[in-house]
């Protein structure tokens, strides 16, 4: 009950004018950030970063968690309309929000996403306040063979990613983990398939990839087409329908879940959860078939996973001092710019503090979402653009995006190449979702794999003996066998559907 | 009245451009300044950066706009700035990753890492010996004596190989007379995972920045067992100096600096110089670095010049024997 008082006089506090405004900024803020692809949070915290030397810091901390949170709003706009995923967590909100948009559902497909991000967010928020230290304690808990586990139930996602021919799928997995090798080896400094190539050396880029993946290959294919709008359906109503919204109820709360309990794990990050919330609501949806075509809770699962995950994420940073993202670590440096150094101590010492930020999550996320659903009109009136001015403009930002990222103009050719690429995989019916999320998870499974390997000095025990991971284990070989199962039991209905799929494309 | 305003117009240029080369030329730096960081925001060395240029812009009154180019250890936007033009508008916020421990680890870096202007030391990181909250190991000595009895069994972990932790706790081993495999080394990406996992009891111990380790050790999940600097830490009083407990012999640290591309103009190194002087002794800046765990370090252009060299003589036989020189 302590805590809900202390909460309460949270709230007094982030009430004042000040503090009020300064959620409002950070969210207006985190809302920009989030909607420009390739300036992320961590980019938008670290460039705020000096404002800190003359605000108090209760405004200044509500201010830029506040861009945190409000980059997981923005980053499903241009997903949704034209298919560039502002931010990493926001790559699989493309693969149904922007099937909507081109139906004409822009507005529905938005809408679903602010209102799921505001239910997963502050349900997330919820459990922050009332569970952070225990959750904390049992974070620490998890290590490199629990994340090896967990990399590998994820990886079982290929199968059901992997659309109409499961080697097509499989080669696209393995391309993909190819690519992400690519580099400098952690763990023996090794540099891997660089060619003597410096750029090359720092790795290839994961957000220039999916600009070039996502929104450079459907501009090529859309001017293909040579058709005045790419949005086949005239716009329809702004709002999802209330059954729409009750469909997605189930959505929203398993997204919470997935979202909240993976965010707090520093090294789950946030692509791979909203991948992971999208899988899962596509198993236990009845109509498996729609995912991919526009289907309402392929956008409300990872929109309100990615918000799950930010809140999350405050568990660890406020209760250890563990930043599990790259933003959360910069968030930290604002925190000791003030002198306070997150952790069990902070809680202690300055309560007023602690309690104002988390209570001012509560009000920012309502703000977000009073900000974002108006924005739904305006943006969704941007499928009215010709294509002759929009596609150019795709190009221009995409190709900022890529650029912005590290500043290095190398990142501009990779998106230009995987655009190609992208483009001609959709020719040869390869799909590209696979890529990409071996992209992610790759680089996780290898050093999960290795860290756990070195931790017994070369054996793989670890990997059987630890409960916690022989169960996601058990369960990732479980789910792909039951995902074979039912590729191969009935495979006259999944032609059918996946036929269709196809057509509609 | 149209042929007047042209008239006008042309006497308005020619005012502007006359009075340009009676004056001398106009002082560094009449432009924005870009300070490029070979890694991403939030880290060591991008903290110290935003301190700095916040510091400087506001006594010069210019820009000085921090640039994150990370990728390849730093490789990435080292080399950027060292082959930038050298005009003093290019810099970077160097570090001990992107020099001595850099050059001591990489083989066929694409720049000479001799070639740059160094400038000035600005702070150092000093490195935490750290151990699990409730290890049994009370001090050093005790942790290189379980180590002689149990070979290959304890596990230390480290961020890459170019952190500070992947020269600190070999230089343990070598002090010790143990070999460098009698310990199992486990990667991690980041300081922030090397310490989470150390405080999950995933690993047995590790050889952190202040940064990284002070959270944890005040949260009583981690135990500093020494700290290598001359003397105890503000904030952290339990933690010994290495000298005091035996090990006078640890001396890997991280450090941050402002350095440019070779042949920089001698007044743009000069007035560097200068203001980061200043700022050091500047008790406000003090107090500013001393809340993101940074101590304040001046070195000097000539200085810092003999303290690079002198770290990568000791770096490199230390990255040649235990097999990270790539």
């Amino acid at each position: 009950m302590a805590t809900f008082d202390l909460l309460v006089n949270g709230f007094s506090q982030a009430l004042t004018p000040t503090n009020l405004l300064f959620a409002l900024i950070g969210s207006i803020l985190g809302t920009l950030v989030g909607v420009l692809p390739g300036i992320g949070p961590t980019s938008g915290i670290a460039i705020l970063l000096p404002l800190t030397s003359f605000l108090p810091p209760t405004p200044a901390i509500i201010m830029l968690a506040a861009i945190y949170y409000g980059a997981m709003y923005g980053g499903s706009t241009t997903a949704i309309l034209v298919n560039i995923p502002g931010e990493l967590s926001s790559v699989v909100t493309t693969l149904d929000g922007y099937q909507m948009a081109r139906q004409g559902r822009a507005g529905p497909a938005l809408a679903i996403a602010a209102i799921s991000s505001f239910v997963a967010g502050t349900m997330g928020i919820i459990g922050l306040t009332f569970f952070a230290p225990p959750l904390a304690e049992v974070a620490l808990q998890i290590g490199p063979p629990e994340y090896f586990g967990l990399v590998i139930l994820a990886l079982s996602v290929v199968v059901s990613l992997s659309g109409k021919s499961l080697l097509k799928g499989f080669a696209s997995a393995a391309f993909g983990a190819f690519v992400a090798l690519i580099g400098i080896d952690l763990t023996s400094g090794q540099k891997r398939f660089t060619l003597g190539n410096t750029e090359l050396v720092g790795g290839v880029d994961f957000i220039a990839v999916i600009i070039g993946l996502f929104a450079i290959a459907e501009v090529l294919r859309n001017i293909e087409e040579a058709t005045p709008s790419i949005y086949s359906a005239p716009l329809k109503s702004l709002m999802p329908k209330l059954k729409e919204l009750w469909e997605c109820t189930g959505a929203m709360l398993r997204a919470t879940g997935v979202g909240f309990f993976l965010g707090i794990l520093p090294g789950c990050t946030p692509g791979a959860i909203s991948f992971i919330a999208y899988d899962l609501e596509k198993r236990v949806s009845k109509n498996k078939d729609q995912f991919g075509k526009g289907a309402i809770q392929g956008v409300a699962a990872p929109e309100g996973a990615n918000n799950a995950t930010t809140s999350g994420g405050f568990v660890p940073l406020l209760a250890l001092g563990i930043p599990p993202t790259p933003a959360l670590a910069v968030l930290l440096s604002g925190f000791m710019i003030y002198g306070l150094q997150p952790g069990p101590l902070l809680f202690e010492k300055q309560p007023q503090f602690v309690w104002a930020v988390i209570a001012s999550m509560y009000i920012g996320n309502v703000m977000l979402l009073i900000l974002n659903l108006p924005l739904v009109g305006l943006w969704a009136k941007m499928v009215a653009v010709p294509y002759y001015i929009m596609g150019p403009m795709i190009l221009l930002f995409s190709f900022i995006g890529a650029f912005s990222v590290r500043n290095n103009f190398f990142d501009v050719w990779t998106a230009l190449f995987f655009g190609f690429l992208g483009y001609l995989m959709d020719k040869v019916k390869v799909p590209t979702t696979p890529m990409v999320l071996s992209l992610i998870l790759i680089p996780m499974l290898e050093s999960a794999l290795r860290q756990s390997l070195s931790m017994a000095a070369g054996s793989p025990v670890l990997l059987f003996t630890r409960p916690l991971t022989l169960i996601f284990l058990i369960a990732g070989v479980l789910m792909t066998i039951f995902s074979l199962y039912a590729r191969y039991r009935k495979p006259k209905i999944k032609e059918h559907l996946l036929g269709d799929k196809e057509e509609a494309k | 009245m149209k042929k007047s305003l042209w008239l006008f117009s042309f006497f308005v240029l020619i005012l502007a451009i006359l009075p340009c080369p009676a004056q001398s030329a106009p002082a560094y730096p009449t432009k924005p300044i870009e300070m490029i960081i070979g890694f991403g925001p939030g880290g060591a060395a991008d903290v110290t950066a935003r301190l700095v240029a916040g510091y400087v812009s506001k006594k010069w009154g210019q820009p000085i706009n921090v640039i994150n180019m990370p990728g390849a250890s730093g490789i990435i936007g080292t080399r950027h700035t060292l082959t930038a033009k050298a005009d003093g508008y290019t810099l970077m916020m160097d570090n001990h990753a992107v020099s001595a421990m850099l050059a001591a680890s990489q083989i066929d870096l694409p720049f000479k890492w001799e070639n740059r202007t160094v400038i000035a030391r600005v702070t150092v990181d000093p490195v935490f010996y750290l151990v699990k909250q409730d290890s049994p190991w009370k001090d050093l000595k005790e942790v290189a004596e379980n180590i002689r009895k149990n070979p290959k069994v304890f596990r230390w972990g480290v961020a890459g190989v170019t952190a500070v932790g992947a020269f600190a706790m070999p230089q343990f081993l070598e002090v010790n007379n143990l070999p460098f495999d009698s310990l199992n080394r486990v990667v991690f990406k980041s300081g922030a995972e090397v310490v989470t996992a150390l405080a999950g009891g995933h690993i047995d111990l590790a050889a952190q920045q202040y940064s990284e380790a002070t959270g944890l050790i005040l949260a009583k999940k981690v135990r500093g067992l020494a700290v290598v600097n001359p003397e105890r830490l503000p904030g952290l009083p339990d933690v010994p100096p290495a000298k005091e407990v035996g090990y006078p012999n640890l001396n890997v640290y991280g450090w941050q600096g402002v350095s440019g591309p070779p042949k920089l103009p001698p007044e743009v190194v000069d007035k560097w110089a200068k203001s980061l002087e200043e700022a050091c002794k500047d008790p406000a800046f003090l107090e500013q670095a001393a809340k993101i765990y940074k101590v304040l370090a001046y070195l000097g252009p000539k200085e810092f010049w003999e303290f690079m060299q002198e770290e990568y003589k000791r770096y490199l036989p230390l990255a040649i024997k235990m097999g990270i020189r790539k």
